[in-house]
C-alpha cells in the first residue's frame, strides 16, 4: 500500500461523502452529510463544538463506523474498509505523539510499519523533518518538545508516507495565538506544495477563512452551507451561518415584510421584490455600514460603547435589547449615549425568515 | 539578627530543628523494621542452647555463632527443604505469569471495549448451569443428554425472553463483579475448592496450586492495570491504526511500552500475594506440592518443640527472591512515562 518512495508525489484523490449518517443510540449525530472534495482540494469542517464536524471526520478515518451512506476516496468504497487500508494520514487535536519514542521513530513509525528499508526510511524522516523545521531535534523525545514542536512533529508524521489524504482535527487550537497564526501560514503552503487532498476541521472562522478553498459549515449534524470562504461570507444561505460567520458577526434587526417594505420599530426600509412575511430578520455586517448624524441614516439608536482595535474603531449601539455593531476608521470619534444613526447600502442587506432561518431570495 | 531553631535559613532548606525531629523519626523507624530481620538473622546462627538461655543479641558477645540451623536445614534436610523451594517459586512464578497475562488483556479489553450483555441472558445462564449440575449429580441423568437440552433451552430462551427484558450490564458492573471476587474471604471457598481438586485427582500438584492462585490474583490484576490502560490516551492506538500498524503491532510497539510501570508493579504485588500464601496452600498441598510458608509453619508443631533457629534460616532463605525482584522492577516502576504523549 505505501510503498512509494517519500519524494514522489502521491497522486491526489477526491472523497466523496453520499448521505452519511450516525447514530449513536437513538441519538442522530450526521444527518444525512453528502460532500464532494475534490482532488488536492482543502476543505474545511466550520461549526461550533458538538455539531458532528469531528465525528465526520472520524467517519472518514475510520475511527467511527458510518451507520448509513457511503464513503468514497478515489475510486474505491471505502465505507467498510479498515482505517490502515483507507491511506489516510491524520493530525489529531492532542497531536498522539508517542512518548517513549523520539522525535525521529515518531516521524519514521508509518514507515516502519510499511516496513521501509532502513536507508530509505532514514532518507524520508530526514525530508520530512527539514520541511517542518525539526532536524535538529529527530533524537529528543516528545515530552522535551514545547507546543509549537509537537505540532509540527506531528505534521512531519502525517506527510512522511504521503498519503493521499490528509485530515486535521482542530490541530492548532492548542497553541498560543500568535503561534497559531503562523502554523496557519506553514499549513496552507505545505498543502499548497504537496498538493494533498485535505479535510480540516475547526471551530475557528478566521482559520476557516484563511485556510480553505471551499468551507462546509455544519450545525447539529446538519451541513448548513457549502462554499468558498467568500460565499459563505457574503451570500450567507441562512441566519445561522449569516451570525457564526465574521468578527464582530452581522448584525440583526426583527421586523416585517410587507408591501416591498421592511418594517420594524423605528425602520423602515425599502425591499423591493421579496414577498411578504410577518416575521423577518434584517442583517448586515458591520462594515457594510457606517456612523451617520440621526435621523440621517436607516435607522438611529443610542451609542454604547467604542471600542479601539488599532486599525479601526467598533462602534456598539443598543437597539432593544440587541447590540448593533458598526467598524468605522481608526480615528473615529463619537459621543457615548448620544444618540446617532446607521446608514447602509439597502443592497448589501440581507433579509431572512425568523421562523424558519432560510434565506429570503428577490423573486425575478 | 537572631533566627529561631525552626526557621529555615535558606529557602527550600528546613529549619535545624525540624530537620533533627525529622532524622529522629526516621532513624527509630528504620530501628523498629530494621531490627526483626536482624533477630531473624542472627537467631538462624545460634544453637538451641543459645536461643533458650536468651535473649543475646551481639554474636562474638553475648553467644558463639553456629552453622548448626543452617546445617540442619541444607545438608540433613535438604530434599525436603529444596523440594519445597522450588515450589514456592515454580507456583508462584507461574500462577504470576498466568494472572498477569489473562487478566491484563481482561482489564485492557474492558477499558477499550463498551460491552452490555443482557442481565436476564446471564441469570437463566446460570440457572440452567445450577439445574444441570443438579440433575446431573443428584438425579444422576444423562451427561450429553442434560447437556443438549440445556444448550436447546438456553437458546429458545434467548430468543424469547431476550427480547422482553433488556436491562444491560455495562463495563463498570462487570469490574465490580470481578473485584467482588476478591472481597469475598478465601476460607469460604476453601473446601468446595478441596473437592473440587479432590474429584479431578490433583490434589497435592502444581497445577492445583497454579490455577487457584491465578484465580484468586486475577481481580487485583484487573482492578490496578483497568486504570492503568484507561490512562493511555486513546488517540495514541487511533494514530498507530491510522499509520497502518495491525492490532497486534499497536500493542507491542505502543500500549505495553506505555503500561510497563503498571504491569511491573502489578507483577511484584501478586507475586508477593502468591510467595507467602498460607491458607489455600495447607489445604491443596501434602507434601509434593508443599510450598515454603508450608514448610515454615511445620517447623513450630514438631515434637522437639519450635525450632526458632531452623525456622529463621528458611525465612531468610524466603525472603531473597522477593527482595531481588522487587530490586529488578523498580526501576520500571517510575511515573511521567506518559509526558508528552498529548498537549502542550
Amino acid at each position: 500500500m505505501n510503498t512509494q518512495s517519500p519524494d514522489m508525489k502521491a497522486a491526489a484523490k477526491g472523497i466523496a461523502l453520499r448521505d452519511m449518517n450516525k447514530y449513536y443510540g437513538s441519538f442522530h449525530a450526521l444527518k444525512d452529510l453528502s460532500l464532494e472534495v475534490a482532488p488536492g482540494e482543502f476543505l474545511v469542517l466550520l461549526g461550533p463544538s458538538g455539531c458532528g464536524k469531528s465525528t465526520a471526520l472520524r467517519m472518514i478515518a475510520g475511527l467511527e463506523s458510518i451507520s448509513s451512506g457511503t464513503l468514497m476516496i478515489g475510486e474505491q468504497d471505502v465505507t467498510e474498509v479498515l482505517p490502515k487500508y483507507r491511506d489516510i494520514a491524520m493530525v489529531f487535536q492532542s497531536y498522539a505523539l508517542y512518548p517513549h519514542k523520539t522525535v525521529g521513530e515518531n516521524i519514521g513509525f508509518p514507515l516502519k510499519v510499511a516496513k521501509m528499508p532502513k536507508p530509505e526510511m532514514d532518507a524520508a524522516i530526514r525530508a520530512a523533518a527539514e520541511q517542518v523545521e525539526l532536524e535538529e531535534l529527530l533524537e529528543r523525545l516528545p515530552g522535551q518538545l514545547s507546543g509549537g514542536q509537537r505540532q509540527r512533529v506531528a505534521l512531519a508524521r502525517a506527510i512522511v508516507r504521503r498519503p493521499s489524504v490528509f485530515l486535521m482535527d482542530e490541530p492548532l487550537s492548542n497553541l498560543d495565538a500568535k503561534l497559531r497564526g503562523n502554523m496557519r501560514a506553514e499549513l496552507k503552503h505545505m498543502q499548497n506544495e504537496l498538493g494533498i487532498t485535505t479535510i480540516y476541521v475547526t471551530h475557528d472562522q478566521i482559520e476557516a477563512m484563511t485556510l480553505a478553498h471551499r468551507v462546509a459549515i455544519m450545525k447539529d449534524g446538519e451541513l448548513q452551507q457549502l462554499g468558498s470562504p467568500k460565499e459563505v461570507y457574503s451570500d450567507p444561505a441562512n441566519l445561522f451561518v449569516a451570525g457564526f460567520m465574521g468578527s464582530p458577526p452581522m448584525n440583526f434587526v426583527e421586523g416585517a415584510l410587507r408591501d416591498g417594505l421592511f418594517a420594524a420599530a423605528g425602520v423602515s426600509l425599502g425591499a423591493e421584490g421579496y414577498g411578504d412575511c410577518a416575521q423577518v430578520t434584517l442583517g448586515f455586517r458591520p462594515e457594510d455600514c457606517s456612523v451617520v448624524g440621526a435621523g440621517e441614516g436607516q435607522l438611529d439608536a443610542q451609542v454604547f460603547t467604542l471600542e479601539m482595535t488599532g486599525d479601526q474603531t467598533l462602534v456598539t449601539f443598543r437597539a432593544g435589547n440587541r447590540p448593533l455593531v458598526v467598524k468605522m476608521p481608526k480615528d473615529f470619534e463619537v459621543a457615548a449615549d448620544s444618540t446617532a444613526g446607521i446608514g447602509f447600502d439597502a443592497d448589501s442587506a440581507c433579509f431572512f425568515d425568523s421562523s424558519t432561518g432560510l434565506r429570503l431570495r428577490k423573486s425575478g | 539578627m537572631s533566627r529561631g531553631l525552626f526557621e529555615p535559613r535558606k529557602i527550600g532548606e528546613m529549619a535545624p530543628a525540624s530537620r533533627l525531629a525529622l532524622y529522629t523519626v526516621l532513624i527509630a523507624w528504620s530501628l523498629f523494621v530494621i531490627f526483626p530481620i536482624y533477630w531473624l538473622l542472627i537467631t538462624s546462627f545460634k544453637t538451641p542452647a543459645a536461643v533458650n538461655n536468651g535473649p543475646f543479641f551481639l554474636p562474638w558477645v553475648d553467644f558463639q555463632p553456629s552453622l548448626h540451623a543452617w546445617r540442619d536445614l541444607f545438608v540433613v534436610d535438604f530434599a525436603d527443604t529444596i523440594r519445597a523451594y522450588m515450589n514456592s517459586i515454580i507456583i508462584a512464578l507461574s500462577s504470576t505469569a498466568l494472572s498477569v497475562l489473562v487478566g491484563s488483556m481482561a482489564a485492557y479489553s474492558l477499558s477499550r471495549i463498551e460491552f452490555a450483555p443482557n442481565l436476564i441472558t446471564i441469570l437463566y445462564f446460570v440457572a440452567l448451569l445450577i439445574g444441570s449440575c443438579v440433575a446431573i449429580g443428584v438425579f444422576g441423568a444423562d451427561l450429553w443428554l442434560t447437556l443438549a437440552v440445556a444448550v436447546a433451552l438456553f437458546f429458545l430462551l434467548a430468543r424469547a425472553v431476550g427480547r422482553l427484558y433488556t436491562v444491560r450490564l455495562q463495563n463498570g458492573d462487570i469490574l465490580f463483579w470481578i473485584i467482588s471476587q476478591r472481597i469475598l474471604a478465601p476460607i469460604v471457598v476453601v473446601v468446595p475448592i478441596y473437592m473440587m481438586f479432590q474429584s479431578v485427582r490433583l490434589l497435592d500438584t502444581h497445577i492445583a496450586l497454579i490455577l487457584t492462585y491465578a484465580v484468586v490474583n486475577m481481580p487485583i490484576v484487573v482492578w490496578l492495570m483497568f486504570d492503568f490502560f484507561n490512562s493511555i490516551p486513546r488517540d495514541l492506538e487511533e494514530s498507530a491504526q491510522l499509520d497502518g500498524a495491525t492490532m497486534i503491532m499497536t500493542f507491542r510497539e505502543i500500549v505495553l511500552p506505555l503500561s510497563r510501570a503498571g504491569l511491573s508493579a502489578t507483577t511484584l504485588l501478586v507475586m508477593i500475594f502468591a510467595w507467602n500464601e498460607y491458607l489455600l496452600a495447607l489445604f491443596i498441598s501434602t507434601s509434593r506440592a508443599q510450598t515454603m510458608p508450608i514448610l515454615v509453619a511445620a517447623m513450630n508443631a514438631g515434637e522437639r518443640g519450635i525450632l526458632w533457629w531452623t525456622m529463621s534460616v528458611a525465612i531468610i532463605v524466603m525472603i531473597i527472591p522477593v527482595v531481588v525482584l522487587a530490586v529488578v522492577l523498580q526501576k520500571y516502576i517510575s511515573k511521567g512515562l506518559l509526558v508528552g504523549a498529548v498537549k502542550g
